[in-house]
């Protein structure tokens, strides 16, 4: 027999608990969208010629819309056991297909994203925290504040003008030139590449995701540089750090080991916070580089009132963001052996 | 003593309110107070027109709402003036004015009725002779002019552009990029940026939207089709004729082959349209475009280069509608089934698929095997480009980056104060075709104060339309005498639209009982 020790049992328990969570996400998504007014028949065929009344509603029993709400959910139910998440009305393809195919561009440009947050937002946090009110610390504390203020639907634009348009340098939106397609593996472009060595793609992948993904990253840069610089300050008056300082340690050292290690785990908390976001909330983003991702299903699927798609949608949203919190929570053991699971 | 006071107010208030009564009672109801609902998208139109209506002296306010909760709303009953919009893909009023405002029909939600403008709808429906139906439309326009039960507003242009080294580019009433006809003086592959989100499906049997069918048109051939400003011409039929009002015989091209290479014949067409007509006809679903096809009934196959349509009434735009059926290759699609053909779809159109997602960008090629397309569209043949690819770019200002960069070649929905700035480039060549949607304000004729025909005409003179089309639309609007298009069969040219005539609508207002200003 196999014999886990306590932290795997956790491990398994959290992720077990995340079954109710996600029925309960979608009975929610279910009745809140049944309860916006409009079905998906009426504004697919809201002006279409020569439509009947009666057309619509033949229409709508097909879908099995002209059911009481609480059989529809009861039926959705079940086929979500049974896994099948249903068939899109708009799309009229499945919905896993559709959400197979989108969520590896939202994966992708979150990472990125994320990754371009982190690289920018962690030196510059450090760097203002080693020597505050310094011009340093002034001007990362401005570029914050810019970042934060910035929209992202005029940050993207205005991205887009300069570097593609005035500049050249970059290609407007899009995911992939045609013809740079990696071998599909995993969905997700720029991983494909590497992994099949295809350093065309690669490219092009990375050119392409370069605008999207600052866009996007730049505000969570922008926490993230304020949560370090704080945290850092506070860990760096600590009376370890002092201490390790009175040892006569290097304090190139003091800063990476001692001080920086622990300075992270708020800013581990926040990164779990806005990677969820970043996932969830690039609706924007994705439609202003036309970056093919879940994002702009959903929105466009709660419009056109697609009920499978938008819950379906929703408990990938849910599933991800829980799975986030549990990977930080990880990383927090990891960071810091006196916190456990 | 406190209270005294108070009392007092109250009784010269009653005593006031009295004072005024019998002029409310008699010639006058007080001011007129109406709410204004619209989307967001037409905010600042209807603002416009709160401030023209209260120059006049009536209490005009707006609200804004999601469409849907709109609409609910509105069916209800429980609006008084609200900006809508109706589009036509036929050519014809009758899937516009039809709908709209024909009593009791489907997107008629102003209640409006009167049995005469019924009448000549129907007269304008059954018949087939063009002179009767246009005598019938003119009859409808006049009353409808004279009814008002819209503020009848405008139609918007359909601005689109191209870079300048793409040849042959006119850009089409029906939204079509017929990539067919163009060519390239540099390059073999043309980009279209279309402004769609995504487009729903490669099946031409399973859609309702117009970015959809723009790409699908590339693929598939009609029996039919148009010239850009909206004349039928025959594509895979060679010819047509009415056998009698509700009988079309149709006779169909020979040696057109599809990308499989499968010859198209009759039995071709009419498991298209089956496919359409028929309750479960797409493996099981219903085709949301069955709508478009009116009464027909069903089409039979006479020999085999050969089909009859059966009408179960006259449908004189039949022809119109024929344009958005593609026909698709039955033997392929029985074998592989509709769910896989929608992922490789095979028609006879003069572009074969290659790849894409509906949500990124469809790429095909030059068929070789194509048997020329529509002898009335030259230039006839293959396509003269070896490949298409159509984009999805939602946002305006992307799209036109991308146009301006090269990335794309021809673009649609250029945001009209983008287009003026555009036409300066010299790379660039930019097109407006009228626009085929028809944007006015619909009043509730069923209840006071609108069920007034002197406060529907009020409102009619009261709104400055020019000065509204211009600042907000640039002036890229027509503006409309009634709900009729010019596009449109039977569009009366002489009859002008409300003049902007305040000192009328105050006359009109002060008539109907209102106090003026």
């Amino acid at each position: 027999m196999i014999r886990f020790t306590r932290a795997q049992v956790k491990i398994i328990e959290r992720i077990l608990a995340t079954i109710p969570l996600a029925l309960g996400v979608a009975v929610v998504a279910f009745v809140f969208m049944r309860a916006m007014p409009g079905d998906p028949v009426d504004i697919m065929m809201g002006e279409a010629a020569w439509t009947s009344e009666e057309e619509m509603a033949a229409l709508r029993e097909e879908m099995g819309l002209d059911e009481p709400i609480h059989v529809q959910l009861w039926t959705y139910l079940k086929r979500v056991f049974a896994g099948d998440l249903g068939y899109s009305i708009i799309r009229s393809r499945p919905v896993a297909d559709i959400i197979k195919e989108a969520l590896p561009a939202t994966i992708e440009l979150a990472v990125f994203s994320l990754l371009f947050a982190l690289a920018v937002g962690i030196p510059v946090g450090v760097a203002s925290a080693l020597n505050p009110n310094s011009f340093v610390d002034r001007a990362g504390a401005s570029l914050s504040l810019l970042g934060v203020s910035l929209p992202a639907f005029w940050l993207g634009i205005v991205g887009v003008l300069i570097f593609s348009m005035t500049l050249g340098w970059l290609p407007t939106s899009g995911r992939l030139a045609y013809g740079a397609h990696p071998t599909h593996i995993t969905g997700l472009v720029i991983l494909d590449s590497i992994l099949t060595g295809n350093l065309p793609a690669l490219g092009n992948a990375l050119k392409h995701i370069c605008l999207p993904a600052v866009t996007l990253g730049l505000g969570v840069a922008a926490v993230v540089a304020r949560v370090t610089r704080s945290s850092m300050l506070d860990v760096l008056s600590a009376d370890y750090v002092q201490f390790a300082r009175a040892k006569g340690v290097p304090e190139g050292d003091v800063t990476r080991r001692h001080a920086l290690r622990n300075a992270m785990i708020p800013t581990v908390t926040l990164v779990g916070l806005q990677f969820g976001s970043l996932l969830g909330g690039n609706m924007i983003v994705e439609t202003i580089f036309g970056w093919p991702g879940l994002g702009r299903v959903v929105v466009d699927s709660i419009f056109a009132r697609d009920y499978p798609v938008v819950q379906a949608s929703v408990m990938v949203y849910a599933l991800t963001f829980v799975l986030i919190n549990l990977a930080t929570d990880i990383i927090y053991t990891i960071l810091d052996p006196k916190i456990s699971l | 003593m406190k209270m005294r006071t108070a009392l007092i107010i109250i009784a010269i208030a009653i005593f006031a309110s009295l004072g005024f009564a019998p002029a409310a009672l008699g010639t006058t109801k007080g001011q007129l107070s109406v709410i204004i609902d619209t989307e967001s998208i037409r905010a600042d139109e209807a603002q416009a027109i709160a401030h023209n209506l209260r120059a006049i002296g009536v209490s005009a306010d707006v609200r804004i709402w999601e469409w849907s909760a709109l609409k609910e709303r509105i069916q209800a009953g429980e609006r008084q003036i609200y900006l809508t919009d109706w589009g036509s893909a036929y050519f014809d009023p009758f899937d516009i004015v039809v709908p709209k405002f024909r009593t009791g029909d489907r997107g008629n939600y102003s209640g409006y009725s009167n049995p005469q403008f019924d009448a000549a709808l129907d007269r304008a429906l059954l018949a087939v002779d063009a002179d009767v139906r246009r005598d019938a439309y003119f009859d409808a326009q006049q009353i409808l002019f004279e009814d008002v039960p819209a503020l009848f507003g405008y139609s918007l242009m359909e601005t689109e552009a191209a870079r300048a080294d793409v040849l042959n580019w006119q850009p089409s009433m029906d939204s079509r990029v017929n990539l067919h006809d163009v060519g390239l003086s540099r390059g073999d592959t043309i980009v279209v940026g279309l402004y769609a989100d995504k487009i729903v499906t490669l099946d031409p049997a399973a859609y309702r939207d117009r970015p959809t069918e723009t790409v699908i048109r590339n693929m598939f051939d009609a029996l039919v089709t148009r010239t850009w400003d909206g004349r039928v011409v025959p594509e895979i039929a060679e010819a047509w004729k009415a056998e009698s009002d509700t009988e079309y015989l149709f006779r169909i091209r020979k040696g057109i082959k599809f990308h499989n290479g499968d010859s198209l014949d009759a039995d071709d067409v009419v498991y298209t349209f089956d496919r359409v007509l028929k309750e479960g006809g797409m493996g099981g679903r219903t085709s949301p475009r069955q709508g478009l096809l009116g009464p027909v009934e069903k089409v039979e196959k006479v020999d085999a280069y050969t089909v009859r349509f059966v009408l179960s009434a006259p449908f004189p735009v039949l022809p119109q509608a024929l344009v958005h059926i593609q026909i698709v290759p039955r033997d392929y699609m029985e074998r592989v089934g509709d769910e896989a053909f929608s992922r490789q779809p095979i028609g006879c159109g003069p572009f074969r698929y290659v790849e894409g997602r509906l949500d990124d960008k469809i790429v095909m090629e030059r068929f070789d095997g194509y048997y020329g397309g529509s002898p009335m569209l030259p230039p006839v043949g293959t396509a003269r480009v070896k490949r298409a690819i159509f984009r999805m770019m939602p946002d305006p200002t992307v799209r036109v980056a991308a146009l301006k960069t090269g990335e794309v070649h021809i673009i649609q929905a250029v945001p009209a104060h983008v287009a003026a700035s555009l036409m300066r480039d010299r790379n660039i060549q930019v097109k407006s075709v009228e626009g085929t949607r028809v944007y006015f304000a619909e009043m509730n004729c069923t209840r006071p104060p609108f069920d007034d025909l002197r406060v529907r005409r009020a409102i009619n003179y009261a709104v400055d339309w020019d000065t509204i089309l211009r600042t907000i639309y640039a002036g890229n609007a027509t503006r409309l005498s009634t709900a009729f298009l010019p596009s449109g069969f039977g569009f009366n040219p002489k009859l002008a639209p409300y003049g902007y005539d305040p000192a009328r609508a105050r006359s009109l207002l002060a008539e109907a009982g209102y106090l003026t200003r």
